[in-house]
């Protein structure tokens, strides 16, 4: 069964572009990566499953209701994780968990003990005195507290040190094993990778591709740059899997997607001055991905 | 029932501050009467020689001071515009500082529809009108009772709290309404200012000539002019018409607008 079917959603504010026909099916049990640059639509597309903002078309179901008429329903079952974490300044940390729980109608409070402990988290802390980092602790918490059947997570990594991300990563790994579905978007490649069993990658309000993390994996890319001796060009190369290549005075730049040992072999024939190969940010995956779309 | 209880929590303080001042100011005030009732023959005889136009801008001209529930009458016209402001500064402020505080992406998240939301909202402020009436209520007949000269009627002192509780649901409907168009905190106070300075004006102006009369229907100050009503007797019918016309017109227009809205905060 599909947890999340978006079909054809357009959102439209006023003239300015948030998303366009995006379709999107998550199934029940997977954790979902949704990448994209900055701007590029996913807090819109999140926004629009939770019903803050209204399409301009298209429709959006959540276990298989309408997003927009059963959204108090549908919101019984699903906890986010917002991008940026803004609480009542007036509560404490536990005022807030507890006034989070009360909407569920069930007692939660063995889980906000649990997962405050894992996050080591003060509860009588207020939460205008928390750093960023320790807000988010208190987001994520308050998204799991009533054991929902659904996360929907918009960049929720930002803040954590590297410790605390990964116990959240367990967490989320060991919430994903009892069954619950993750929707994770976020603009780092590497933690979807960690994470995620599928990624959708999103730019400038469309869906560019929606592939499995495996696929994505075998076909890693490697940014090379080759700054030749000689007046040498890689138009010479003539091998498969470059893309994105530039040429500039004596410096060669490109991606490459094929075997590491091939290219190897290849730049031994050259005299060369200097070498770099990069993991290649995700602003040039993406390039890659948008050109081939393109053509 | 939650976010209701949260409300009433929120704005506890703020509730407590602006009934303690004005019930304060209020009955302060009216301990002054022995003085005022002592004198009230050269009071009288003072505001008599007012020009006219002030003197009916400022509902002088039908007020004796030697009467506590006239005296009641002047010192309440201007705690009415005080209890005007902070009632259209609940209205305004409860649905709009969640958006103000990006505090709203929480709430939505949890399993509430929005009607749920203004349906709290409204309740909480709703009570607190109710409660600040009962308290202002309550404080100026201990006040009367300490003061008066001769008897007067509990009915009148009531029917000018009802009035200035008609005026201020009146308002915060309102500024329900406008808060869901204006969010940001600094707007939300100048707009509710704005608001209830700008009706207060147009009763004084209203009653300054003959020309601007017709000003008094835009006005629950003039409805609910305590010096009217302590004359009168009553609100008139056709005001309370339209109080209750703008207070429900208000309140569905909230619920459909809200429905609708977009949250970008």
């Amino acid at each position: 069964m599909s947890v999340i079917e978006i079909s054809n959603l357009t959102k439209y504010y006023g003239k300015s572009r948030g998303i366009e026909g995006v379709n999107l099916q998550v199934e029940e049990g997977e954790i979902f990566g949704f990448i994209g640059p900055n701007g590029a639509g996913k807090s819109t597309t999140i926004r629009t499953l939770l019903a803050f903002i209204y399409p301009t078309s298209g429709n959006a179901k959540i276990f298989g209701m309408d997003c927009f008429r059963d959204s108090a329903r549908i919101k019984k079952n699903i906890g986010y994780i917002p991008s940026e974490v803004n609480y009542y300044e007036d509560m404490k940390v536990k005022d807030l968990l507890n006034y989070s729980a009360k909407f569920y109608k069930k007692d939660c409070s063995g889980r906000i003990a649990e997962l405050s402990e894992v996050f080591e988290l003060d509860m009588n802390k207020r939460i205008d005195a928390l750093s960023y980092g320790n807000k988010k602790k208190v987001a994520i918490i308050q998204a799991l507290l009533h054991e929902p059947k659904l996360l929907i997570l918009d960049e929720p990594t930002g803040g954590l040190d590297p410790l605390m991300q990964n116990k959240f990563f367990d967490i989320l790994r060991e919430e994903n094993r009892k069954g619950v579905t993750i929707f994770f978007s976020s603009h780092i490649l590497s933690e979807v990778q960690k994470l995620c069993d599928r990624v959708a990658i999103i730019k400038d309000g469309r869906i560019l591709k929606v592939e499995e993390i495996e696929k994505l994996r075998s076909n890693k890319y490697k940014k090379i740059k080759v700054e030749f001796r000689n007046g040498d060009s890689i138009e010479d190369f003539n091998l498969p899997n470059i893309v994105n290549a530039s040429m500039k005075n004596r410096v060669a730049e490109f991606l490459y997607g094929g075997q590491i040992n091939e290219m190897i072999r290849k730049l031994s024939q050259y005299e060369i001055e200097n070498l770099w190969i990069e993991e290649p940010s995700l602003e040039e995956i993406f390039m890659h991905y948008y050109e081939k779309e393109v053509r | 029932m939650v976010l209701y209880l949260r409300e009433l929590a929120r704005n506890r303080k703020s509730f407590i501050i602006w009934t303690i001042a004005l019930l304060l100011s209020d009955v302060l005030m009216m301990f002054f009467f022995p003085t005022v009732y002592d004198q009230s023959k050269s009071f009288n005889e003072i505001l008599r020689q007012f020009p006219e136009a002030l003197a009916s801008a400022l509902k002088l001209n039908v007020l004796n001071f030697g009467d506590v529930l006239n005296y009641f009458a002047y010192v309440f016209q201007y705690i009415i515009l005080f209890s005007g402001i902070f009632a259209m500064m609940f209205g305004a402020g409860a649905l709009s500082r969640e958006e103000d505080e990006k505090t709203v992406e929480f709430l939505m998240a949890k399993p509430v529809t929005r009607n749920y939301i203004v349906s709290a909202k409204l309740l909480a402020v709703l009570t607190y009108l109710v409660l600040f009436n009962i308290i202002m209520a309550a404080g100026n007949f201990i006040a009367f009772e300490a003061v008066k000269k001769e008897s007067y009627s509990v009915n009148l002192l009531l029917t000018v709290i009802a009035g200035n509780f008609l005026a201020q649901v009146t308002f915060a409907a309102t500024g329900f309404l406008i808060s869901v168009f204006v969010v940001k905190s600094k707007s939300v106070l100048s707009v509710s200012l704005g608001v209830v300075l700008g009706t207060y004006f147009l009763s004084i102006a209203a009653g300054i000539s003959d020309k601007l009369e017709n000003l008094k229907y835009l006005t629950p100050f003039e409805y609910v002019s305590p010096a009217v009503l302590v004359t009168d007797g009553r609100i008139e019918v056709v005001y309370l018409i339209i109080m209750v016309c703008v207070i429900l017109l208000s309140t569905a227009l909230t619920y459909s607008f809200y429905n609708r809205k977009n949250i970008t905060a």
